[in-house]
């Protein structure tokens, strides 16, 4: 029989953002595939990195660091 | 033979001539269709089922802001819309993508096969748990891949798929699809698609320009799609 470990477990791999005809395109990570207007991009980017503080709080690390 | 590709080169399943002859015999039209056309809406009720002799199609199913999802594409060979045969409504539209010949089959006449040639009956069976194995391949590619691996992985179905039928050589096929067409069937925008082609030449994976693909790695393309080939049941 065999065992399935398959849980989902957070990604630790940042996503990858690059610029096409004028819109941002984002891959990954875990099969992201958007792609968002410079303005929606930036807004984006500004919720991830106010949403990656408020999360580094909660378990008492300090931000850009990935120790949990 | 309208029927030569239906089932051709399947693992475990072979049509003998007679069956061909006698699924030959259940088509009462052959239309020409425009590419583009809408050819079975759903909800529609249907007395009958489509068989793809020639040219591309696809289900389809679009969201309430009119964006389009394709949820299958179809070779020549296809039986289309065989669920339509139990089911006689389906939950999502069938249409052109290129022009396409195709052969409508009553299903009166299917009545007919399953009572008198249960065999070919089967064979019909195992035609809509091959588009369920495909569907499940939909599934995975867009649940887990990313942009490049999506587009990988459908270009190495379809060339294997189209293999399959006579329609490519293993290494270069016809594809009169649209880059809008594959960022549907692969849920990207056509920026993205684009993107994402660009990057496939420049790794000299494969090369897909004046609808022709042309895959120069088949080994690399696979990998980069984690694209398997065993769910399409193709006698190697």
């Amino acid at each position: 029989m065999t065992h399935l470990n398959n849980e989902r477990r957070p990604e630790t791999q940042p996503g990858v953002a690059s610029a096409e005809d004028g819109l941002v395109i984002l891959d990954g990570p875990d099969g992201v595939a958007v792609t968002m207007t410079a303005a929606a991009a930036a807004e984006t980017g500004h919720n991830l990195v106010e949403a990656a503080r408020a999360a580094q709080m909660q378990i008492g690390t300090t931000p850009g660091s990935d120790e949990n | 033979m309208l029927t030569e590709r239906f089932l051709r080169n399947k693992r475990n399943v072979s049509l003998s001539l007679g069956e061909r002859e006698c699924l030959e015999a259940a088509i009462s039209e052959v239309q020409t269709i425009e590419p583009r056309r809408v050819l079975v809406k759903a909800g529609d009720k249907l007395d009958h089922s489509t068989l793809l002799i020639d040219g591309i199609m696809s289900r389809h199913i679009d969201d309430h802001n009119g964006l389009r999802q394709l949820v299958a594409i179809h070779v020549p060979g296809d039986f289309v819309d065989l669920h339509a045969y139990p089911l006689k409504t389906l939950d999502h539209d069938v249409a052109s993508m290129t022009t396409a010949v195709v052969g409508m089959v009553p299903h009166g006449k299917l009545d007919d096969i399953i009572s008198e040639r249960p065999q070919l009956g089967r064979k019909l069976w195992y035609a809509t748990l091959l588009d369920a194995a495909i569907h499940r391949a939909w599934l995975f590619r867009l649940g887990r891949l990313a942009a490049v691996g999506r587009v990988a992985h459908f270009l190495c179905e379809t060339n294997a798929r189209l293999a399959a039928v006579g329609l490519s050589d293993g290494r270069q096929f016809p594809l009169a699809l649209t880059q809008t067409n594959i960022s549907e069937i692969c849920g990207l925008t056509h920026v993205h698609v684009n993107r994402v082609m660009r990057q496939l030449r420049e790794e000299r994976l494969c090369i897909f320009r004046l609808s022709v693909v042309e895959i120069l790695d088949p080994v690399g393309l696979a990998a980069r799609g984690q694209f398997d080939p065993t769910y399409l049941y193709i006698d190697q």
